[in-house]
């Protein structure tokens, strides 16, 4: 058997890159082609009165699309909730509404601006707190017709009263965490044009090709077997390209044309058009007997999904499922929740869920050391899983638990003395 | 819109007489702005190709520093690190390599921003500014430049700065919020001029504390021919954090930048009180 | 408005117009795509690319101010036959992930090599510090820019 682990390889398209071979999606073209401009959503919610297009049809313009032209108008990786263009809502600045396609990108770009939409502001949520409230408007009522909470995950292990009292001391503390952008290298570009065959061909960076060309095919009333999607070099992704952003768009600006159709986001644009990592609210009870041992973990988890569902039912579980840490815990109560507001829409991002709970689970170690007067390594030894733990959904851990030696291994290069680093 | 490339500062100064013309020196400013459509000039005019505009040079008692000067050229030159440390301090750590290599000294007074990070260094050395125009030329007072509004009348060009050589010693600091690439939330830069330990002259500057860098004259004047020692020292901070808080009033920025700027002044006084050190040789 | 050029020893006279940026003629009037637009605004380096010597970002130099320049763009530098240093220790030492960045990291690394062949650490942090990666952490780009200047020293 070959060692792979501990082996240096040379990854395949390294030569392509430093030489600057490999194409991104903004570096390939196509003769005749035409330059798309997704005009969005300037209003965090708002009913939109009229799009007038009247005045962007200047010479150059080749076509103007807005929802009326999707055959089905709506995307999403679990739920269908997410217009490929706003009808007669924006739930979120940046909803896409209108498309320029131009024969150049300064003629679309100054269409652009000459598209006029009259929006009719409507009472926004930005703290998913308030969206939870039963008064609050639902953004979703076709989904969820009387609430924003899209997704809620209790976790029950133990009895909390009986864990309450064995806690020799009881940390409570609320902790939130900030939306973050992935800010990939490379900004979202698509190329999209008919083959010889007749079919719609999508050039695009994508995490997702066959999830891609499906949402295509559906929008376009088209079966799955006339979209081909082709995955480019991805110009870093960290989950950001897990949803449709100008896919859609693109495909049916050259169905609808039968030309080449290129679109190229700046930065400022890209900021607009992709999900973000959930903000989270996280409310933490923790207590640990005598001996530094913990007993019982109450804690809830907001997450903020923004305007669209994406992953948010995956990313509020893996909240709940790694809300208690790598430490083993006999008795939790654990609640997580999905709430939508008129924030940007919040999806996949490096650890899915995983990593907001950190702040909050490590940070009540701390404090639980400090009042024991135990050291901050030693309240974590004495509560990492093993091997035979059981986790607070009731897995028993039977193999390959490192907690415990990572730790250990790590121990040497942390600075200070005395467990504290 | 016009694009022209004299090879005079005569003809370029023929070609601003028409108006919405505007000079182009790096462009790290005005490119950006175009971009964004903040604004719309009829026609560029390239001082790039205009030598004289790029030398720096000792003229008897002043330290000339031509106006299209790159932030490289001066982190990159001895002059500047001898007559000029503060200046050639800002150098190091203004945008990164490749802005250093395209942005110039007088697009930095050009554009005027608050950040500027040229602006405190030449204000703390004294300098002066030449500007030159269809009307004439006019030698003034970098710290009198900056209170006129507008900064420039349209068609007036930056010819160069000249620093007095009075054996001043100067420190320059700022906080950014990393490492490189950091517009200045706050900089500052101090000049000295001293004689057997003792603060003879004084003079402070500061950035990125409201509208345009500015010369703290109280500050100045309380630091003045008093003995270098720790208590100057601290009567450095407590001024400055006294002129930071006067000048941002009621900024949302205020409290943080009145503690912040303790640090930034011990930083740009540190490389000129360490025990005689202060040459950077 | 006419403007000359040397691109990777290649003589050219150009129409451009008074608004394009370089890296608009070079990516859409030379097909020279290996030069990226990461930001637009200065920011990230993607578009790094060698003017008489010297890194710029071309997505800030206006082409007129390119006019009569001799540019080095990462198809100027190196070939399979033939990697430049950088390449080479890019790849082996694993500093290339999506790669977006590492064009303009590589015209960075060279620049700095050709000026200074045996730069400290600190030499060459700053000498890096005007691109941006956002997938490596930037530890094996700076370990393989040590490891170049070892074999540019030899
Ligand atoms: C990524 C990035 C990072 C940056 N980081 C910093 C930083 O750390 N610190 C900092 O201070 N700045 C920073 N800047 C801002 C900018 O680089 C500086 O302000 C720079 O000095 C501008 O010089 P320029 O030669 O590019 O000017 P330009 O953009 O060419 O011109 C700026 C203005 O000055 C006018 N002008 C230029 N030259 C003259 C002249 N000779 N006479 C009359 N008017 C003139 C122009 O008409 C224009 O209005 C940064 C910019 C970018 C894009
Ligand atoms: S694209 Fe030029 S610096 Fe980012
Ligand atoms: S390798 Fe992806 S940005 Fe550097």
């Amino acid at each position: 058997m070959t060692q792979v682990i501990g082996n240096g390889s040379i990854r395949e398209d390294a030569w392509g890159k430093v030489f600057g071979e490999s194409k991104y999606p903004a570096d390939f073209n196509r003769p005749d082609q035409i330059y798309g401009v997704v005009i969005r959503s300037t209003q965090a919610h708002a009913r939109i009165r009229s799009i007038n297009v009247d005045k962007a049809r200047l010479p150059g313009v080749i076509t103007i699309l807005t929802a009326e032209d999707m055959v089905y108008n709506r995307h999403g990786v679990l739920f269908r909730d997410q217009p490929v263009l706003a009808e007669e809502r924006v739930r979120m600045i940046g909803d896409p509404v209108a498309a320029i396609g131009a024969e150049s990108l300064a003629a679309a770009k100054q269409a652009a601006a000459l598209v006029e939409i009259d929006y009719e502001p409507l009472p926004a949520i930005f703290d998913p707190e308030e969206g939870m409230k039963p008064s609050a408007l639902p953004l979703h009522p076709e989904l969820f017709p009387d609430t924003n909470i899209l997704y809620h995950l209790p976790i029950r292990r133990g009895n909390m009263d009986e864990g309450w009292t064995q806690a020799e001391v009881v940390v409570e503390r609320e902790y939130s965490t900030q939306m973050v952008d992935h800010a990939f290298l490379q900004p979202e570009a698509v190329l999209a044009y008919i083959d010889e065959r007749g079919h719609v061909v999508v050039q695009v960076a994508t995490q997702y090709a066959h999830y891609d060309r499906g949402e295509i095919a559906h929008a376009l009333g088209l079966k799955n077997s006339k979209v081909q999607v082709k995955t480019t070099t991805v110009g870093g992704a960290f989950g950001g390209r897990e949803d449709i952003s100008l896919q859609i768009i693109a495909a049916m600006m050259a169905w609808k044309t039968m030309r080449p159709v290129k679109f190229e986001n700046t930065r400022n644009e890209s900021f607009y058009s992709h999900s973000k990592r959930h903000p989270m609210k996280m409310y933490y009870k923790t207590g640990a007997a005598k001996d530094g041992r913990l007993v019982a973990l109450e804690a809830k988890i907001i997450g903020d999904a923004g305007a669209y569902t994406s992953w948010s039912p995956n990313i509020l579980r893996k909240a709940a499922v790694h809300a208690t840490g790598p430490y083993e815990i006999p008795h939790v109560k654990i609640d997580s929740y999905a709430v939508y507001t008129n924030n940007p829409y919040t999806g996949a991002m490096r650890g899915f869920g995983a990593a907001q709970p950190v702040v909050a689970y490590e940070s009540q170690m701390d404090l639980l050391a400090k009042e024991l007067g135990i050291s901050q390594v030693e309240i974590r030894m004495r509560n990492l899983l093993k091997v035979g733990s059981t986790t607070a959904t009731g897995q028993v851990l039977t193999e390959s638990v490192g907690a415990e030696a990572c730790l250990k291994a790590v121990l040497p290069y942390l600075t200070g003395k005395e467990g504290r680093v | 819109m016009d694009y022209f490339r004299p090879l005079s500062i005569e003809e370029a100064l023929g070609l601003a007489q028409q108006p919405g013309r505007l000079f182009l020196a790096g462009g790290t400013d005005l490119s950006l702005h175009m971009r964004e459509g903040r604004i719309n000039p009829l026609g560029l005019i390239d001082l790039g190709k205009i030598a004289e505009l790029k030398e720096i040079r000792l003229e008897g008692e002043w330290l000339e520093i031509g106006s299209m000067t790159t932030f490289y050229d001066l982190g990159q030159s001895d002059l500047i690190r001898k007559q000029a440390k503060a200046l050639w301090q800002a150098c190091q750590t203004m945008g990164s390599p490749q802005i250093r290599h395209q942005a110039t000294i007088g697009g930095n007074l050009g554009n005027c921003s608050p950040a500027a990070d040229g602006l405190p260094p030449l204000l703390a050395l004294g300098a002066e500014v030449e500007l030159v125009s269809a009307r004439g030329r006019e030698r003034v007072l970098l710290a009198d430049l900056l209170k006129r509004t507008p900064l420039l009348e349209s068609g007036t060009l930056i010819k160069g700065f000249l620093i007095p050589l009075q054996g001043w010693d100067s420190g320059f600091a700022k906080l950014g919020r990393r490492q490189a690439l950091a517009i200045a939330r706050l900089s500052t830069a101090f000049a000295l001029k001293r004689q057997d330990g003792v603060a003879l002259e004084v003079r402070a500057a500061f950035g990125a504390v409201g509208r345009r860098a500015f010369l703290s004259e109280p500050l100045a004047q309380s630091l003045s021919g008093r003995v270098l020692n720790e208590s100057w020292l601290e009567d450095a901070v407590k001024g400055s954090q006294n002129a930071v808080a006067e000048a941002l009033g009621s900024r949302a920025s205020a409290p943080y930048k009145r503690v912040a700027v303790g640090g930034v002044v011990r930083q740009a006084l540190k490389t000129m009180l360490g025990g005689g050190n202060h040459d950077g040789d | 408005m006419e403007i000359k050029l040397e691109v990777n020893r290649k003589h050219y006279i150009l129409d451009v117009t008074e608004d394009e940026r370089l890296l608009d003629v070079l990516r859409n009037r030379l097909g020279l795509t290996g030069t990226k637009e990461g930001c637009g605004e200065g920011e990230c380096g993607a578009c790094t690319v060698i003017m008489d010597g010297k890194t710029v970002n071309s997505c800030l130099v206006l082409a007129g101010q390119a006019d009569g320049r001799r540019i080095t763009t990462i198809e100027g530098v190196g070939s399979r036959r033939s990697p430049h240093p950088v390449q080479k220790a890019l790849v082996e030492v694993g500093a290339v992930q999506c790669g977006f960045c590492t064009p303009g990291m590589v015209l960075s690394a060279k620049a700095l090599l050709d000026q200074n062949p045996k730069p400290t650490d600190d030499e060459i942090a700053v000498g890096m510090s005007g691109n941006l990666c956002r997938c490596t952490g930037y530890d094996k780009i700076l370990r393989a820019v040590r490891k170049a200047s070892e074999e540019v020293a030899e």
